[in-house]
C-alpha cells in the first residue's frame, strides 16, 4: 500500500491559536449574554405545581427511575459476533496481494458463511427488537 | 409609585419598557391546548388561509413549559377544570390568559350540571373573544387585542428588582356573588320569575301543551322478520316477553327483569336474524311522567341489530325501586361495561355481576345521578366553581386504574387528558415495559355536556344547535338523525328537496371532516405538510357551507320537516367548481403520504381489530369496514333518500390503521360522487313540509296567513306538542353511526333524548388494538380510530 503524497491536492489548513481564542470567546460572550438576558427578565416564580414534572396535565404516578428492559440485547450480540468477524476480513485485506487467489477463495467461503448466518437470523426475526419481535413470534 | 421612589431614570425605564414590550407582544408563544369545538377554529387559524405566524404567535407548543399564552378554546367541563389550573400553573411566566368562545366566557348555552360558567371563575383572564365558536378571525382579533394590552404593561421596573410594574396577567379572578352573577336573567330583571315561565322541569307543572290535541304517533306494520323474532320469543319464553304495540320504528318487546339476560343470550347466538350487535344500552328515569300510573320507576332499553337482516330490535325491562338492580350483559357483549356503568353513573342502576361498576362519565367525588329526573339540571341551580374546588378535585391517580404487584416494576403513563395526539379530552392510562404497552385503561368523561339532560329542558327545535355540537367536526350531519327521530315519532313528510340538501350537507360535511382527519393522521406519525394541504381544501367547504347555511362549524341547519332555508344562488356554481378541483387534490395528498415508505411502515399491521371483535364491540363506520365487514347503513337502512343515490361502500380487509387510512380516503372518492349527483338531481320545491303542525313555518306564510301564525307562535314558543311515544334514527355520520333515541310525554320538551355515539364503541376497542405495540403505535393508531370526545361522553 503507497501512502497518499499528493499534498497540494488539499486545501492547505494550518492551526492557528489565535482564530480559536476569538472563537471560543465569542461563543461564550453570547451564550453568557443571552443567559444573563434571559435570568433577568425572565420571571422566576417557583411553586409547587410549577416544580411538579409535567404528565399531559395529571399529577404522576409511581417513580419515572426504574429498571429500563434492554430488547435490543440480541441485537447487541449479533453486532459483536459480527463486528469481531469482520477483523478477519481486515486482516486478510492487509495482506490479500500475498495470499494469492487460495486466500481469496477462503476468506470468500468465510464471507458467504456469515452472510448465510446473516440471512438466517434475520428471516428468524433477530434483528426485530421489542414490541414487533413479540408480534413475530406469536403469528 | 411616584417617580422619587425610583432609582432608575424615568426615560431609561420607559424605553426598556418599551423593548421588552416589543419583544414579548410579538413573540407569543399560544399552548396546544383545547377545550372542545373552538379548538377546531384555534388550530385553523395556523394554517394556510389564517397564518397566525404572521402576527408573532409562530407554532403552538405541546408542553406548558414552553408556552406563555393559554387561549382557553372551549367549554370548560368541571372535571378537566383542575387540568387546565395545573397547565396554567406550569407555564412559563409572565403569562397571559384568552378565554375563547362563549363557553370559556361564561358557560355559554351549556348552563348545565358539568359545566363551569365561566373560566374566569378560577383563571385570570386578559381577553375574551366572543362566538359560538369564534371564526379564525376572531382568533387573530382577540391576539391583536392581547397584544396592544401588553404595550400598556410596565415590565422593567420588576427586572431591575424595584417595586410597583406589571407584567403578564393581573386581572384577579371572579367570584360568584361578588364580582361575578350567574342571574340567568341578567341585569335589572329582579323583578321577574328566575326561569321565566310556570312551566319548569322537572314536571313542567300547567303545560299548555297538556289541553292541546295532536294526532298519534306515527306507527309501522312490521316485517315478516321482525314478526317471526317477536313470535318466536314469545313461545320460547312465554309471559316473560310482551310485544310492545304499535311502534313508530321498529319491533319491540318488553321484558321481565329475571329473564333479560336469557333473552339477550337467545337473540343474539339463537335466533334466525342473530341480533350481533349491543348497538346501545340506556336507560330512562319515569318518574316525571304525565300518567305516573302506567310507567314503572325505571325502563332499561336495549338496542339490538342484526348484520344478517339490517333489523333492529328493542328490549325494555321495567325496573322498581329508588336505587334498581339489573342482571349484567358483560358476559354477552363485552361492550356493555362501559354502557352499563354509564347508566349506573347517570341514572343510578346498579348491575349484578358487573367487573367494575364505578362511575365512568362523571368524577368520582360526584354526588348524585345527573339524568335522575330530581336532579338539577343547570349549573345555575347548583353551587358555584370555585378555586378551591379546581385545586382540590384531582382526577384519580393513575396507579387506581392500573394495579402494580410487590416488587414489580411498570412505568404507569399518563397520557391526556391534554395531548396533542389525543385529539381531545380523553385519558389514557398506560402501564410500559420499555416502549411496549402492557396494559391500556381509559378514563373518559371530561368531556360530558348533559346535553342528554339540556334535551329534556330545550324544546324540540331548540335541541337542534346541540345535536351540531355533539360531533363538533360533523355539523350538520349530526342534525339529521335527530330530526330524523322526531319526524318519525310525529309521522313528518319531508319534502323531496329538502331531503336531498340534507344528503348534500351531510356529504359535504364528511369529507371536511375526513380532511381534518387525513391531516391529524398525517401529524401525527410525522407529517406536517398534509395540513395545510387538507386545510386548504377544507376551508373551500367551509365556504360552500357558509353560503348555504350562514355558518362554518355548526349551522343547525337541518329543521324538523326540513331545512331552514332554500338554497341560495349560486350554490350549484361553488359545488361543482370544489366537485371540479377536489379529486386532484385528493391524489395530491395520496402522492404526499402513501408512497412516503416511513408512513406506510408506521400503519401496516399496527393496531389490528379482528372482525369479531369489532361485531362483539359495536364498533361501527370505517372502523368497521376496515375489519373488512361491509355495513354502511346508507345502504342497509337507507335514510332521507340514500337509496336514490350510486355509491358504493369501500372496505378492507386487514383492520389495521392503513386499512383504516384507505377506507376513509376511498369515502372522501364516493362522497364526491353522492355531491355531484346531489348537486345534478336537485329536486324542485319546497325545502320544509307544508304541515306546519310541528314545523316552523316558512316566513311569508307566517306573515300571510293566521294558522301559520299560530303554528309559528306555538312552535318557537313553548315547542310543537309532539304525540306521546318513542322513535329512533340512526345515521351513517363521519365517524360511523349515530343514532337518537327520543320518547315523548306530550309536551313541547322531550321526555328523554339519548344519544348513541360511535365513539363510545370503538374507543372502547383501544386496549385491544394497542396492548402489545409500542408507544408510538398508541398515537398512530389514535390517529387512525378517528374518534371525537363529545360524541363519547356527550
Amino acid at each position: 500500500m503507497q501512502p497518499i503524497a499528493a499534498t497540494d491536492m488539499l486545501s492547505p489548513w494550518n492551526p492557528g491559536v489565535f482564530s480559536l481564542v476569538v472563537y471560543t470567546a465569542v461563543v461564550l460572550v453570547l451564550v453568557g449574554l443571552l443567559l444573563l438576558i434571559c435570568a433577568r427578565i425572565g420571571k422566576i416564580n417557583r411553586t409547587p405545581e410549577k416544580s411538579r414534572p409535567y404528565e399531559s396535565g395529571i399529577i404522576p404516578t409511581g417513580d419515572a427511575r426504574l429498571r429500563y428492559p434492554a430488547p435490543f440485547f440480541l441485537v447487541a450480540i449479533f453486532f459483536l459476533i459480527f463486528d469481531v468477524e469482520s477483523a478477519y476480513i481486515f486482516a486478510w485485506a492487509v495482506a490479500c496481494i500475498d495470499l494469492g487467489w487460495r486466500g481469496y477463495l477462503q476468506i470468500s467461503f468465510f464471507i458467504i458463511v456469515l452472510l448465510l448466518g446473516l440471512v438466517y437470523v434475520w428471516a428468524k426475526g433477530g434483528l426485530e427488537w421489542g414490541p414487533s419481535l413479540k408480534k413475530k413470534i406469536k403469528n | 409609585m411616584t417617580p422619587k421612589a425610583s432609582s432608575l431614570p424615568g426615560r431609561f425605564e420607559g424605553a426598556a419598557d418599551t423593548l421588552i414590550n416589543w419583544s414579548r407582544r410579538n413573540s407569543l408563544w399560544p399552548m396546544f391546548f383545547g377545550l372542545s369545538c373552538c379548538f377546531v377554529e384555534e388550530a385553523t387559524t395556523f394554517t394556510s388561509r389564517y397564518d397566525i405566524a404572521r402576527f408573532g404567535a409562530e407554532v403552538l407548543r405541546p408542553s406548558p413549559r414552553q408556552a406563555d399564552l393559554l387561549i382557553v378554546s372551549g367549554t370548560v367541563f368541571k372535571k378537566i377544570a383542575p387540568v387546565v389550573l395545573r397547565l396554567y400553573e406550569q407555564m412559563a411566566e409572565p403569562k397571559w390568559v384568552i378565554s375563547m368562545g362563549s363557553c370559556a366566557n361564561s358557560g355559554g348555552m351549556y348552563d348545565v350540571y358539568s359545566v363551569v360558567q365561566g373560566v374566569d371563575q378560577f383563571l385570570p383572564v386578559d381577553v375574551y373573544i366572543p362566538g359560538c365558536p369564534p371564526r379564525p378571525e376572531a382568533v387573530l382579533s382577540g391576539l391583536l387585542t392581547l397584544q396592544e394590552k401588553i404595550k400598556s404593561e410596565k415590565p422593567a421596573r420588576a427586572i431591575f428588582n424595584l417595586p410597583g410594574g406589571t407584567q403578564g396577567t393581573q386581572t384577579p379572578i371572579r367570584v360568584d356573588g361578588q364580582t361575578k352573577s350567574r342571574d340567568p336573567r341578567g341585569p335589572g330583571m329582579a323583578g321577574t320569575a328566575i326561569r321565566g315561565a310556570s312551566a319548569t322541569p322537572v314536571d313542567f307543572f300547567d303545560s299548555r301543551s297538556d289541553g292541546m290535541w295532536t294526532p298519534p304517533p306515527a306507527r309501522v306494520e312490521l316485517n315478516e322478520d321482525e314478526q317471526a323474532t317477536v313470535a318466536l320469543l314469545q313461545e320460547r319464553f312465554g309471559d316473560a316477553v310482551q310485544p310492545v304495540a304499535p311502534t313508530s320504528d321498529y319491533a319491540t318487546v318488553q321484558v321481565t327483569p329475571k329473564r333479560v339476560t336469557d333473552v339477550l343470550r337467545f337473540l343474539k347466538t339463537e335466533a334466525p336474524s342473530r341480533f350481533q350487535r349491543l348497538d346501545d344500552l340506556t336507560a330512562v328515569d319515569e318518574s316525571a311522567r304525565r300518567n305516573r300510573q302506567h310507567y314503572p320507576d325505571f325502563t332499561l332499553v336495549y338496542h339490538l341489530l342484526s348484520y344478517d337482516t339490517a333489523d333492529r330490535l328493542r328490549v325494555k325491562v321495567p325496573l322498581t325501586g329508588d336505587a334498581p338492580r339489573a342482571d349484567s350483559v358483560t358476559a354477552i357483549w363485552p361492550s356493555a361495561d362501559w354502557y352499563e356503568r354509564e347508566v349506573f353513573d347517570l341514572l343510578g342502576i346498579r348491575f349484578n355481576g358487573h367487573p367494575n361498576l364505578r362511575r365512568i362519565i362523571m368524577p368520582d367525588h360526584w354526588q348524585g345521578h345527573p339524568l335522575q329526573k330530581v336532579y338539577p339540571g343547570r349549573a345555575t341551580d347548583l353551587p358555584p366553581y370555585t378555586l378551591d374546588d379546581a385545586q382540590n378535585k384531582q382526577p384519580l391517580d393513575g396507579g387506581i386504574y392500573i394495579r402494580r404487584d410487590e416488587g414489580e416494576e411498570k412505568l404507569i403513563l399518563n397520557i391526556g387528558p391534554h395531548h396533542v395526539s389525543t385529539h381531545g379530552l380523553i385519558r389514557y392510562i398506560a402501564a410500559l415495559d420499555g416502549e411496549e404497552i402492557t396494559d391500556l385503561k381509559m378514563e373518559i368523561g371530561y368531556h360530558h355536556r348533559g346535553v342528554e339532560k339540556i334535551a329534556e329542558r330545550q324544546t324540540w327545535h331548540q335541541f337542534i344547535p346541540y345535536t351540531d355540537r355533539v360531533d363538533y367536526l360533523a355539523g350538520a350531519a349530526n342534525n339529521l338523525p335527530y330530526v330524523l327521530a322526531v319526524e318519525k315519532l310525529a309521522g313528518i313528510e319531508v319534502p323531496a328537496r329538502a331531503q336531498v340538501i340534507r344528503v348534500l350537507l351531510s356529504e359535504l360535511f364528511r369529507l371536511s371532516n375526513h380532511l381534518v382527519w387525513f391531516a391529524t393522521l398525517a401529524h401525527d406519525v410525522g407529517a406536517m405538510t398534509p395540513n395545510f394541504y387538507t386545510f386548504r381544501e377544507r376551508e373551500i367547504i367551509l365556504d360552500i357551507v357558509e353560503l348555504i347555511t350562514g355558518g362554518r362549524l355548526h349551522p343547525s341547519w337541518l329543521r324538523i320537516g326540513g331545512v331552514a332555508a332554500d338554497l341560495p344562488d349560486g350554490w350549484q356554481t361553488a359545488i361543482e367548481k370544489f366537485v371540479a378541483i377536489f379529486p386532484r387534490r385528493l391524489d395530491e395528498y395520496e402522492a404526499l403520504v402513501r408512497r412516503n415508505p416511513i408512513f406506510k411502515m408506521r400503519l401496516q399491521g399496527i393496531g389490528r381489530l379482528r372482525a369479531q371483535d369489532a361485531v362483539d364491540w359495536g364498533v361501527t363506520g370505517p372502523n368497521l369496514r376496515a375489519c373488512g365487514i361491509a355495513w354502511d347503513l346508507r345502504k342497509k337502512r337507507p335514510y332521507s333518500g340514500y337509496e336514490k343515490f350510486d355509491f358504493e361502500v369501500p372496505t378492507a380487509t386487514e383492520g389495521d390503521c392503513y386499512a383504516r387510512y384507505r377506507v376513509r380516503v376511498e369515502e372522501m372518492r364516493q362522497s364526491i360522487r353522492i355531491i355531484e349527483q346531489a348537486v345534478q338531481n336537485m329536486p324542485p320545491g319546497r325545502y320544509v313540509t307544508e304541515d306546519y303542525r310541528y314545523a316552523v313555518p316558512k316566513r311569508p306564510d307566517m306573515l300571510r296567513d293566521i294558522e301559520s301564525l299560530i303554528h309559528h307562535f306555538v312552535n318557537v314558543t313553548r315547542g310543537p306538542k309532539i304525540p306521546r311515544g318513542q322513535a329512533h334514527a340512526a345515521c351513517e355520520i363521519p365517524r360511523g353511526e349515530q343514532g337518537y333515541y327520543v320518547i315523548s310525554d306530550g309536551l313541547g320538551y322531550s321526555y328523554r333524548t339519548r344519544v348513541r355515539g360511535p365513539g363510545f364503541a370503538n374507543v372502547q376497542v383501544m386496549p385491544l388494538l394497542a396492548v402489545g405495540e409500542s408507544i408510538a403505535d398508541l398515537i398512530a393508531i389514535i390517529g387512525s380510530v378517528d374518534y371525537i370526545l363529545p360524541d363519547i361522553d356527550r
